[in-house]
């Protein structure tokens, strides 16, 4: 596919290429130092463009309550600093996400929120975003090597300045843990995971916290249990089709999972992602298999029940591979090739990719681990550094299903096939069949 | 007829168009015109062609030639498309055997002024009033996990009912809640038509000694064919391009499939490909078939 800007051509059969496509190799060590390093780093280099870029908009993928103050938290310190305006548009995730490919080809934002990897590269490949090399010479020594990877189009060029990531880990309210009387820094294996969810369930709460109404929920479930089960690379290699869904590998998994689901709330395809957190929050289940970035919504509800939150990997199920894979999807931004100021997109990214911009987030007080190396780890709360240490203890990190996969594929056919799961678990093998054979009906990219 | 004895007549009434005349026909009819071809037909016509391509829909030179792969895939690979035909099915089913006669027979009833009809007309008429989607929200606030109807049965989070995700139930769900529009929009609208009727009609049948339903089956019914017609489309069409309900429901995630969602789903958002144009046509195809039969065989009764 031709890439509008340069001319530049890069072959889908490089296999490198594919590589950073579908999930990044991102390894321990360059994560940690990317969230551990020095201070205030990379203020010295806060120079934007200033105010001569013209007025622009921006975009926000959230009505949500948190977000929504720490955005616009953003944008008040942008506006102060160059004297620039910035109008604020707010979309519903879903609805955004559902017209982004008409946002982009109509009369977008110039700058708008948006996810790294696949979800971004797709649409740097249709011409559709501003190239941000430029943005990344400014603000590229604040961030690790493994973010800018993330940040790379299939080209080589920027397009996307990360905000903030999250793990997805087994979460807990410590308060509980203390009158259940449990330890979960115990529980590292699957029988030391079953037996606690024993426990739980005898004390007549739902164990393992579950929803699936949205259809992407139950994908990090998928997702986690396969990278324990097969590994890492199993993992990568089926969401880019060079693994069959058919291989028993992969039916191995839904084995697994079966084994969960009476631990299950029974109205699994009944609650959407914060069904399942409002049984966490109401302490009527015990754990929950989410992304962190919830604790915002605790937070809304009070200090306490943000601070009650604990989050510990999932479980080692295969021993050859440990606790060693984790979702860890990157959030941040991007800017619109067709919004009408491209360059006061590209400034305004600039000043968020910052640490100027980023420390105005923080401010807010709203929850973030962001991706800037000038987050001092130190002033972490115990949650995030409880983060940090799930993070530090995976080799590997994978976005999520819909991130790491063809887009077509993700939403259309693993979201019902996993539906259908639920529905009925005995059909495993029928809707394996049929996912195999709905990737080899893909047209090719 | 004969060509010679048409050319005449046929001439004689051009000629008796005035310019002025010529010129508003020319608007009233040419303006539509454009722009049912240009909204209507023009993208009806261009889907058809774009179902047999591979597109993402965003560049015009990545749209590839792909046969009948799209139709194919949904036919052959799509367990999901089978299961929102029966959904579809369904609701068809449940609309022409109980919504649609529902509302004829409270059209009925109204229109003989039984007791309280005036408070049976409003308040059957309310959710007429309601766009589907505004319907969608009312009933989902009411009978999701943590809403209404549970927290009032005192059903916590963890072991509400389940209207929504069971999913032996969860389409029934959904046709008593469309139900509860589809019913009184039927009901106005043959309330209208009875209101048309000469009431001589209805007492000469019961000077003649019909019964009740004798009278409606051999005269009221009759009486009201256009209205008829027009009622058994609505139902056909509504069934079929059902939507806007699941929509708020659900999302796109499928979790209760029909044709309208499977359209949107592989046609918005990252994951658009042709696949979805293949859908808009089978449900084009579905939708237009039966009422065009319909149609041609009610014409030709009244021509003959």
């Amino acid at each position: 596919m031709h890439d509008e800007q340069g001319g530049n051509y890069m072959s889908a059969e490089n296999p490198v290429v594919r590589d950073s496509d579908l999930g990044f190799r991102m390894n321990r060590r360059q994560l940690i130092a990317g969230a551990a390093g020095v201070a205030g780093a990379g203020a010295l280099l806060a120079a934007c463009g200033g105010g001569e870029v013209g007025p622009l908009t921006f975009g926000a993928r959230t009505v949500d309550e948190s977000p929504t103050k720490q955005l616009k938290a953003l944008v008040a310190a942008y506006e102060a600093k160059t004297g620039n305006t910035v109008t604020y548009n707010a979309t519903e995730s879903n609805a955004f996400q559902n017209n982004l490919s008409q946002y982009l080809q109509g009369t977008p934002d110039d700058a708008f929120q948006w996810m790294a990897g696949y979800r971004m590269q797709f649409f740097a490949q249709q011409g559709l975003l501003v190239d941000l090399s430029d943005v990344w010479d400014k603000i590229g020594n604040q961030y690790a090597e493994s973010y800018k990877i993330a940040s790379t189009g299939l080209d080589g060029k920027q397009y996307f300045v990360p905000q903030s990531w999250y793990p997805w880990g087994l979460h807990f309210r410590k308060s509980m843990l203390a009158e259940l009387g449990i330890d979960v820094d115990g529980v590292y294996n699957w029988d030391d995971f079953l037996k606690m969810l024993d426990g739980m369930k005898s004390k007549g709460l739902v164990g393992f916290a579950a929803a699936d109404k949205g259809g992407w929920e139950a994908m990090g479930t998928f997702d986690i249990i396969n990278a324990r089960v097969n590994g890492y690379q199993y993992h990568v290699d089926l969401m880019a089709g060079r693994e069959k869904w058919t291989d028993p590998r992969t039916a191995e998994v839904f084995g697994y999972w079966e084994q969960l689901v009476p631990y299950m709330n029974d109205n699994v395809l009944d609650l959407e992602w914060d069904g399942a957190m409002q049984l966490l929050l109401q302490r009527k289940a015990g754990a929950m298999l989410m992304g962190s970035w919830f604790g915002g919504n605790f937070k809304e509800q009070s200090d306490a029940d943000y601070e009650d939150l604990w989050i510990i990997p999932f479980p080692e199920i295969n021993p050859e591979h440990k606790r060693d894979t984790i979702d860890a999807p990157i959030d941040g931004f991007c800017a619109a090739k067709n919004g009408s100021n491209n360059e006061g997109g590209a400034d305004f990214l600039a000043f968020a990719g910052d640490m100027e911009g980023v420390q105005a987030m923080l401010d807010t007080g709203v929850p973030m681990t962001s991706a800037n190396k000038g987050q001092d780890t130190s002033t972490y709360d115990a949650f995030q550094k409880q983060q940090l240490a799930v993070m530090g203890e995976a080799k590997y990190i994978t976005q999520f299903l819909d991130r790491d996969t063809r887009p077509d594929f993700a939403g259309p056919v693993v979201g019902p096939a996993l539906q259908s799961w639920f529905k009925n678990p005995k059909d495993v093998n029928k809707i394996l069949e049929s996912l195999q054979s709905q990737w080899d009906a893909l047209p090719p990219l | 007829m004969s060509s010679s004895a048409t050319r005449p007549s046929r001439s004689r009434r051009r000629r008796a168009f005035s310019r002025s005349d010529r010129l508003t026909l020319g608007v009233f009819v040419g303006v539509p015109t454009v722009l049912h071809l240009l909204l209507v037909w023009i993208p009806a016509v261009l889907t058809i062609v774009l179902s047999f391509t591979y597109w993402t829909g965003i560049n015009f030179g990545d749209i590839k030639w792909a046969g009948t792969a799209n139709y194919t895939n949904i036919f052959t690979k799509t367990p999901a498309f089978y299961d929102a035909l029966r959904n579809n099915v369904i609701w068809l089913v449940w609309f022409a055997l109980l919504a649609t006669p529902a509302g004829v027979l409270l059209a009925y009833q109204i229109d003989r002024q039984i007791r309280g009809h005036r408070f049976y007309q409003s308040a059957y008429y309310f959710p007429v009033v309601l766009s589907l989607a505004v319907t969608g929200i009312i009933w989902n606030f009411m009978l999701r996990s943590d809403g209404f109807i549970n927290g009032i049965i005192g059903r916590d989070i963890d072991n509400a009912i389940s209207f929504f995700g069971n999913y032996d139930i969860n389409i029934y769900v959904i046709m008593v809640i469309a139900s509860w529009r589809h019913v009184g929009y039927i009901m106005l609208l043959y309330l209208a038509g009875l209101k048309a009727i000469d009431p001589t009609l209805r007492e000469a049948a019961a000077i003649d000694g019909a019964t009740e339903w004798g009278t409606f089956r051999k005269v009221i019914l009759p009486a009201m064919r256009p209205v008829n017609i027009i009622i058994v489309v609505i139902t056909i069409i509504e069934s079929l391009r059902a939507f806007d309900i699941i929509y708020v429901i659900y999302g796109t995630s499928a979790g209760l499939p029909i044709l309208g969602v499977l359209v949107f789903q592989n046609i918005a958002g990252e994951g658009a490909s042709m696949k979805g144009a293949a859908y808009a046509v089978i449900l084009f195809v579905l939708s237009i078939g039966p009422i065009i039969a319909y149609l041609r065989q009610q014409f030709r009764e009244d021509v003959s």
